[in-house]
């Protein structure tokens, strides 16, 4: 039970990989596209290369947390997705704090049930794969904390002091096994803000979770998500938190899509553009706008491209 | 008034809960509370109490929780997992405790909407891809982008990830999902009265 809880990023990572095996995530895909093209974009910059594989599916884990899928279903999908990874001998990145969760999750209880690892490789034998619990399941952001110093010597767009309020992002923290922080008070994301010029603001409720996981946000918008997120984005505000980062797709959607109703429920004006992480790096580093898809998010970024002196065709 | 009260814990009692035998140490719960105090949800419902529900499944009282409606305000954030001394994976009963509430018909409204996504997802290999309006966007904000319109999965895993419904029941169990025999569940908080009436 005991594991190792905090590992120090060079212990994670004694070699920086060469490659990693990106894993695609269907929110970072799709919702917010920008996510996965800056990832790309700043791996690029910092010399790592990037494999994918089209015949890696959806990780299953947020509809088995919504309760219509079955644990059976989500950990055969894991264990295909994770052979195929294999397949490369990579280890796995994740940059969606639910597929990260998830699967760590699913393969941990494989690893240590022979029952469930004999179940899940039973039926994904049968499409010829085999999954061995090699491969490493790692979240994109502990690799930009081990390349903390790289990625600031490659700043080209200083933040200016930005006021950056970070958003952690539970199914992270929640993974208690070798992560690369506290999950009781993390500050490894503000030492990353803070590299690259920007001023970490340590708000009252930066913990609190975005509340829109398991499906709550179809399902209690109103009597739990709402009320909650309003306690997180009135902390924020009075913190004069100008942008917040995320490290989860599915984050953003909650923190960024859910503003508007807050402002009309509460009759407040919370107007906090929200971000991946690594749309920030991307955006110090030079990364042209147009790479890193900010048309998707309901709160414009406007106010801080000019606070940055950003031209939009730049 | 009931109390919690200590008593002679059996095994078999909670596993009725814990069918998959995810939480192997329930057992070992403190009732320390420290799950409660970092719990987003209990703040602010206060009869919503993980706590609470820990000890009603060790001494085989869950009943009360499936029909209750408390139990689908958990956000899964696992912040009671993250403070708890004894690495006690509370979610992980939560998840189950919401099959057993279904498996009796409680709480089906909770879990039809997403009975859409899942067919849908069966379909795409991809969760929450939108409908045919949804999708221009996608391809518009992704073609910006200068990368493929849309997410590069292959016709494999598309066929793949279908034929793995089938393979482990899921087809079925969806298939089978209806809420034509929901039960009421209620919430047993109001603000500002002690009991309801
Ligand atoms: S924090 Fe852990 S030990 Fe304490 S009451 Fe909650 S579950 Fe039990
Ligand atoms: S996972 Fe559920 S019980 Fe645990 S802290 Fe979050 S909302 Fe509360």
């Amino acid at each position: 039970m005991t594991e190792q809880r905090v590992v120090s990023p060079e212990e994670l990572f004694p070699e920086v990989p060469e490659s990693i095996f990106l894993f695609r995530s269907c929110t970072g895909s799709m919702e917010y596209p920008g996510t996965e093209n800056a990832i790309k974009e700043v791996m690029n910059k910092l010399g790592v290369k990037i494999v994918m594989d089209p015949d890696q599916t959806c990780c299953s884990g947020y509809l088995l947390t919504c309760s219509v899928y079955k644990p059976e279903l989500s950990l055969a999908v894991t264990a295909r997705n994770l052979a195929i990874v294999e397949r490369q001998n990579l280890d796995t990145y994740m940059f969606c704090n639910g597929c990260y969760g998830y699967n760590r999750e699913l393969a941990h209880i494989m690893k240590h049930n022979p029952a469930y690892m004999q179940m899940a490789n039973d039926v994904i034998g049968k499409q010829g794969y085999k999954y061995e619990g090699k491969t490493e399941i790692h979240h994109v952001q502990e690799l930009w904390y081990r390349l903390k110093d790289e990625i600031a010597a490659k700043v080209v767009r200083p933040l200016k002091g930005l006021k950056v309020g970070v958003h952690y992002g539970c199914h992270y923290l929640a993974q208690q096994y070798r992560i690369l922080d506290d999950g009781g008070y993390p500050t490894f994301h503000e030492e990353i803000i803070a590299a690259i010029g920007g001023t970490p603001v340590f708000y009252k409720e930066r913990q609190a979770c975005c509340g829109y996981s398991v499906g709550r946000g179809f399902t209690h918008k109103e009597e739990t998500v709402q009320p909650h997120l309003y306690k997180k984005f009135k902390s924020a505000k009075e913190a004069w938190v100008e942008l917040m980062t995320t490290t989860c797709p599915g984050c953003n959607v909650g923190l960024d899509r859910e503003q508007p109703n807050l402002n009309k429920r509460y009759e407040d004006e919370f107007n906090i553009p929200v971000i991946d992480i690594a749309q920030l790096i991307a955006l110090a580093l030079g990364v042209p706008l147009k790479k890193l898809g900010f048309e998707a998010n309901t709160i414009s970024l406007d106010g801080i491209l000019n606070r940055l002196g950003i031209e939009r065709g730049e | 008034m009931p109390r919690e009260k200590y008593s002679d814990k059996n095994d078999n009692l909670y596993k009725q809960v814990d069918a998959y035998n995810l939480v192997e140490n329930l057992e070992s719960c403190l009732s320390c509370g420290k799950c409660v105090g970092n719990c987003p949800v209990a703040s602010l419902s206060p009869s919503y109490n993980p706590r609470q529900v820990i000890s009603d499944v060790l001494n085989g009282n869950s009943e009360r929780w499936l029909k209750s409606e408390e139990i689908w305000r958990c956000f899964w954030c696992a912040g009671c997992a993250t403070v708890c001394p004894n690495d006690i994976q509370f979610p992980l009963l939560m998840m189950q405790l919401r099959y057993r509430a279904v498996e009796n018909n409680y709480g089906l409204k909770y879990i039809m909407p997403f009975k859409r996504f899942a067919v849908r997802a069966r379909e795409d290999g991809l969760t929450f891809a939108p409908s045919e309006k949804g999708r221009e966007k996608i391809r518009r904000y992704r073609s910006n982008l200068g990368t493929s319109p849309w997410p590069e999965i292959s016709d494999r895993a598309i066929a793949e990830y279908k034929e793995l419904f089938d393979l482990t029941g899921a087809t079925e169990h969806l298939e089978k999902l209806s809420d034509e025999a929901e039960k009421p569940v209620s919430l047993s908080y109001t603000e500002g009265r002690i009991i309801n009436d």
